[in-house]
């Protein structure tokens, strides 16, 4: 049943963003929990599971959570699972 | 009634003001939604949770189940309040003619297919003079 559910939930994503556009290019993605990172999409799938290359994680200050330092580290080649996304934005043109 | 999420189908091509779970607001337009109030913004301005970062971006996915909530414009609204009453006067129309192509149907094709011929030839037969 839940496999159902996610199945049409995914059918719905694709079609309300087209991730094709992103490939190869490098995307901003948060997680729930707060962890960003950022990377060149690689590979995608309708459950939003991403695959990132050259992937970076932006570091949090250990005392506020919730701000970014200018630490990152470099994950390389991630697969980042869909279900803990909350945002995909491309990079460029940020800020 | 308004339902949330016909209101945000309506608000398509609107502003509107996404808050998170995370406490973090975006700011843009709304491209298109899904029944799983998973959003995608354009020109959006994504603003941290103490209110002190902001951040534009071109275009943006936000998870639905990750939404507090959304803020949407008085007009949308009014609009969606129009809108439904424009889909019960539609539903109105075709659950009336389809009951009349029944009826038509039930008189002139009679019913092989279907259990006994007469009891059905009948039964439109009343209806029709009712």
């Amino acid at each position: 049943m839940p496999g159902e559910k996610d199945d049409s939930t995914r059918k719905k994503k694709e079609s309300i963003v087209d991730l094709s556009r992103f490939i190869d290019k490098k995307i901003r993605v948060k997680f729930q929990g707060g962890r960003e990172a950022a990377g060149v999409l690689k590979g995608y799938d309708a459950l939003l599971n991403l695959v990132l290359d050259n992937a970076i994680e932006y570091l949090r200050d250990p005392d506020d959570p919730h701000k970014l330092t200018n630490d990152t580290r470099q994950l390389g080649l991630i697969v980042a699972r869909g279900t803990a996304i909350t945002v995909v934005a491309p990079n460029d043109g940020i800020e | 009634m308004v339902l949330p999420l016909s209101l945000l189908r309506t608000a398509q091509n609107h502003p509107m003001l996404v808050e998170l779970k995370n406490g973090e607001t975006y700011n843009g337009h709304l491209v298109s939604c899904d029944s799983w109030m998973n959003i995608h913004l354009r020109d959006a301005i994504c603003t941290s949770r103490d209110g002190d970062r902001f951040q534009k971006m071109p275009e943006v996915y936000v998870r639905g189940s990750t939404i507090k909530y959304l803020r949407i414009p008085d007009e949308v609204v009014e609009m969606v309040k129009d809108e439904v009453k424009e889909v019960r006067r539609q539903q109105k129309d075709n659950t009336r003619a389809k009951k009349n192509f029944q009826r038509g149907a039930g008189g002139n094709v009679g019913g092989p297919p279907r259990g006994g011929g007469a009891p059905r030839g009948g039964r439109g037969g009343q209806r029709g003079r009712k």
